[in-house]
């Protein structure tokens, strides 16, 4: 375990200096990560700001869910989901089969090679809409933090899920980046209160594809008032995780390695 | 005595070179097709999520910043299809030659890069057209029920064509920046997000603060989306200016014009700083 943090330390290190060639660049990119995910809170406030609510939500109940959705991508982003570029762009040009012949697994080496410095902007980004929302609404007690904790750790749990899926996929569908919209697309339904949606819908992303997981149903726990089926969304949040880890294997079975 | 060449033949001559670059980079994208054809599921999909909030946003009310849910949610869906329609990657193309160096190849061409990336870009918007644009416009009609026929066509489609130059042109400038800076990946996010926002892609300008909206009328990007937008649904209005449609597409064409000297004044000066290596 202790040689693997090792690992990932020299791999992030390395990452880090590679993009400081282009010091200001890279400073400037994280900035902006920082502002592009502040794009769904912005359209909440000018939403609130001109008289209109997401009926039975206040702005920083709605920015709260926001806030947690952003901090878990904002973790994902920089340590983990790398994993989906450094994925497809290696099986494009060739240099996956590198992380095939290293001595350890080639998820672990996906993601050591995967480490995005610049996406640390979205965690800033992530970590201050949250604490600000939260600063802004009455103190969670200690239960509540305890079951937010557990849910947040599913949260990241799911998203390495999808990363796992992303990646998987783009060692098939070679050189396709747009697998990124596909998961922008779907998980933007985490961005708002559930409860907006139809019923239907709502437990499509509740209990079918988790994205309420994401953001809705974390932040609830943390306001006191769960959503229905916050248990489901645990099960299938679990459920997904290793239905992920399989469709990475199996896509992994399917490598075709152009030589080198 | 050399053969002097009419203005009819320099047109023709470089009507060609459009047709052969827009047609060639159309055949090299349709090995792509299946990732554009992406946007058939990634379009509607977003497109559900503004439903449902915009619905849960006027549950207690009929009327938005002048705006119904019905004007709302054909606001997004002429937003959808204006971006699918006037889409370029002039910003990443450019730096990329530039930071590699294969931009010399360009250089040694009897056309100009301006022109060639623009006749790339009609070639790769012209198979977008089939594989995006057609099949979200469809389903955002009979699935969404959104109207998405213009109320003055005429007008709607110069003004879609003004937002397709602009676009391009903007785009460009951003690559220029590459002979200062090799890498501009920074800059381009930063430009395109301060873009889009200022455009109106992401939320309405009316829902700006009116002190914000009087900048915003005074900035290009309105012209990109903003502008296509409303002369699509036939009326302008912002921060408390209501415009004739006449008007603001002449407002727009003069923005193009603006657009077009200053990519080349940024062209004149960039040109100068480029050293390209081997070959």
């Amino acid at each position: 375990m202790r040689n693997n943090i090792r690992i990932y330390l020299v791999g992030a290190k390395t990452a880090l200096a590679s993009r400081m060639a282009y010091r200001a660049d890279f400073f400037m990119s994280m900035l902006i990560m920082l502002l592009v995910e502040m794009a769904a809170p912005l359209i909440t406030i000018m939403i609130y700001q001109n008289g209109a609510t997401f009926p039975g939500w206040t702005m920083y109940e709605a920015l709260l869910i926001q806030g947690v959705f952003l901090l878990g991508k904002g973790i994902a982003a920089p340590f983990f989901f790398g994993i989906v570029w450094n994925t497809i762009e290696r099986v494009q040009n060739g240099t996956f089969d590198l992380l095939m012949i290293k001595p350890k697994s080639v998820l672990f080496m996906a993601i050591v090679t995967g480490f995005d410095a610049e996406d640390l902007g979205k965690l800033i980004g992530g970590t201050t809409l949250f604490t600000l929302a939260l600063s802004r609404l009455p103190m969670p007690g200690l239960g509540e933090w305890l079951q937010f904790l557990l849910l947040f750790l599913l949260t990241l749990a799911v998203l390495f899920g999808y990363g796992l899926i992303l990646a998987g996929l783009g060692i098939v569908w070679i050189g396709n980046f747009r697998v990124y919209q596909i998961f922008e697309s779907i998980t933007n339904f985490g961005l708002y209160p559930a409860a907006i949606f139809s019923k239907p819908l709502q437990t499509v992303i509740t209990l079918v594809i988790p994205v309420a997981i994401l953001g809705s149903v974390p932040a609830t726990v943390l306001l006191g008032r769960p959503s229905a089926g916050t248990i489901g969304a645990v099960g299938v949040g679990l459920l997904f995780l290793l239905f992920s880890l399989g469709f990475w294997r199996w896509m992994l079975k399917k490598y075709t390695s152009v030589g080198g | 005595m050399g053969k002097r060449v009419t203005v009819g033949q320099k047109i023709g001559q470089w009507m060609r070179v459009l047709k052969a670059t827009a047609f060639s980079t159309y055949k090299e994208w349709v090995a792509y097709r299946s990732q554009m054809a992406v946007t058939i599921f990634v379009g509607p999909v977003f497109f559900l999520t503004q439903i449902f909030i915009w619905r849960a946003v006027y549950a207690a009310r009929t009327t938005l910043n002048g705006l119904t849910l019905e004007q709302m949610l054909t606001y997004y869906g002429i937003v959808a299809v204006i971006g699918y329609l006037t889409f370029d990657s002039a910003d990443w193309d450019l730096q990329w030659l530039i930071r590699n160096g294969s931009f010399l190849t360009y250089m040694l061409r009897p056309v100009s890069y301006c022109f060639l990336a623009f006749a790339q870009k009609i070639g790769h918007r012209l198979l977008a057209l089939w594989v995006e644009l057609i099949p979200v416009y469809l389903l955002f009609i009979y699935l969404f029920k959104i109207d998405l026929v213009p109320a003055q066509p005429g007008w709607a489609i110069l003004s879609l064509g003004l937002s397709f130059i602009l676009v391009y042109l903007t785009n460009y400038c951003i690559g220029i920046t590459a002979f200062w800076f090799t890498k501009t990946e920074g800059l381009r996010r930063a430009f395109l997000t301060l873009r889009d926002l200022s455009a109106g892609m992401l939320i309405p300008l009316t829902f700006f603060p009116k002190g914000m909206q009087k900048v915003l009328f005074y900035l290009p990007f309105q012209f990109i989306t903003y502008v296509p937008t409303r002369v699509f649904i036939g009326h302008y209005e912002l921060a408390g200016i209501s415009l004739s449609i006449p008007q603001v597409v002449g407002l727009q064409f003069a923005a193009t014009l603006v657009m077009f000297a200053v990519a080349q004044l940024l062209w004149y000066f960039g040109i100068k700083r480029f050293t390209g290596v081997g070959a």
